[in-house]
């Protein structure tokens, strides 16, 4: 024991004794008592402490994963319910917003046009795989009021007519199909003419607008309207804007390329009008 | 104890065919259902997948499934109900004829088989349903619609032969053959 006292080691002990007081005293010194408190030592300490706390971090998640596995494992179905609640909320909010921005564009066409018997929207079935004309089928048909030959528009614009009826469903043909006539005009320069399907334009997804002057006026994005003469389609609905007019080969009238107002390849939800102001009289008109 | 075997046997090849034609019918619901999908340009799945199955199947199985297909057919694209289901039956029965007769079990052949059927289908598409009301460049519905869609069914008829082939092997054909291997002997046996 008496040895101890003369070996190395007890020397370095003593050395390591005197630094750490010597570190006490500098602590005193600086103000602080605690190590983090005092610059030098905290640079110096700050990396290893890190590291440290990491690492302790580290066997104290994995300790605490494998002791507590059970709790959180019901923990995460709860919340796995409890999420997937919440997304199928959100759907329904989602669907159920999207429901009434669309009701409230069709309420749009009632309130400009108030002569306008429109049935509630309906939804697009399906589209008629490859045709050509976007013909497609609404899951409204006679027992909902519609009839053959109703115009169908959204709040954008005229899509078609009704050409085939069932008491459920109804087949559309688009303006684009070339068994579809309109009467049309401008609406600024107030030039008419017939619009229907030609299909050069419908592979651009357009129509044309037939019969023009020679010398029309017609000029880019004019704005075409139905001008509700043949009483199928009623008056003042925008049907499309001008891309662009040219000759007929025949070099007698002119005609306009009309891209529709309505974006007839991807229609979710139409209105059908079943009633509006000159529909009968021009029906009786055409039975003199 | 051969007639027992052989009772087993044929349980075990209905139970297999019938697993065969639920799959077949899945696939068809399928095909049915990407063929009403959407507004763009689409192959003619069905066609291509009732030609696949006749020609793993007897004559009257390939009609039946010409008729369905066909019937599909003439609801997805709005065609008049029975038009489509015609012509699917005399491709299929046709098929399954080739088949059964004359053609190797080969994916080559189910192809131009494929290519013959989806053009005279087309063209008679284009003749009966735009060319007859003579609208204007309404050849541009055969370039534009009718001939990529009939590309899209051949390129559709490449993917479909082997999971068909596929089910057929493992449900119905191999089987059958099996089958008849043990009446075969035990006839012999006999």
């Amino acid at each position: 024991m008496g040895n101890f006292f003369k070996t190395t080691k007890c020397k370095i002990i003593l050395f390591i004794l005197a630094l750490l007081v010597g570190v006490m005293i500098y602590a005193v010194s600086q103000g602080g008592y605690t190590i983090s408190s005092i610059g030098v030592f905290n640079a110096l300490i700050s990396p290893f402490q890190h590291a440290s706390n990491a690492i302790s971090e580290r066997v104290e998640h994995v300790l605490d994963m494998y002791s507590n596995a059970q709790s959180y494992y019901d923990e995460n179905q709860t919340l796995k319910q409890e999420i997937s609640d919440l997304h199928a909320q959100l759907a329904d909010y989602e669907a159920a917003k999207e429901e009434l921005a669309e009701l409230q564009e069709f309420m749009g066409i009632k309130e400009e046009n108030p002569d306008f018997a429109l049935t509630s929207p309906f939804d697009v079935v399906g589209y008629v795989a490859n045709d050509p004309y976007r013909t497609f089928i609404i899951d409204g048909g006679s027992e909902d009021g519609v009839s053959l030959y109703d115009p169908v528009m959204t709040a954008q614009g005229m899509v078609g007519m009704v050409t085939e009826l069932g008491t459920e469903t109804a087949t559309v043909s688009t303006i684009l199909s070339p068994d579809v006539y309109i009467a049309a005009l401008s609406s600024k320069t107030r030039e008419k003419g017939i619009v229907t399907g030609n299909i050069s334009m419908l592979l651009d997804g357009c129509c044309k607008m037939e019969y023009l002057e020679k010398e029309t006026g017609l000029q880019k994005d004019h704005v075409i309207l139905t001008s509700g003469e043949n009483g199928y389609f009623p008056r003042g609905c925008v049907i499309g804007f001008v891309q662009e007019t040219g000759l007929e080969a025949t070099g007698l009238s002119a005609y306009a390329k009309i891209r529709p107002a309505v974006d007839l390849a991807n229609l979710t939800k139409v209105v059908v009008i079943t009633d509006f102001s000159g529909k009968e009289g021009q029906h009786e008109k055409e039975q003199h | 104890m051969r007639r027992s075997s052989i009772k087993q046997e044929q349980r075990k090849y209905m139970l297999l065919q019938t697993v065969q034609w639920i799959v077949f019918g899945l696939l068809i619901l399928a095909a049915f259902v990407l063929s009403t999908a959407g507004s763009h340009l689409k192959p003619l799945l069905l066609l291509s997948l009732a030609l696949c199955i006749s020609s793993h199947t007897g004559e009257i199985q390939a009609t039946a499934v010409g008729m369905v297909c066909g019937f599909l057919t003439d609801i997805a694209s709005g065609k008049l109900l029975g038009y489509n289901a015609v012509l699917f039956v005399v491709f299929c029965v046709a098929v399954s004829l080739l088949y059964n007769y004359i053609l190797r079990q080969k994916m080559l052949n189910i192809v131009i088989l494929t290519a013959v059927s989806v053009l005279i289908q087309g063209y008679l598409d284009y003749l009966f349903y735009y060319a007859i009301w003579g609208h204007e460049d309404v050849w541009l519905i055969y370039t534009n619609i009718i001939l990529p869609a009939s590309i899209l069914t051949l390129l559709s008829s490449f993917c479909l032969y082997y999971p068909v082939k596929w089910i057929a092997d493992k449900c119905g054909s191999r089987r059958e053959q099996e089958l008849e291997e043990t009446r075969m002997s035990a006839y012999y046996d006999y």
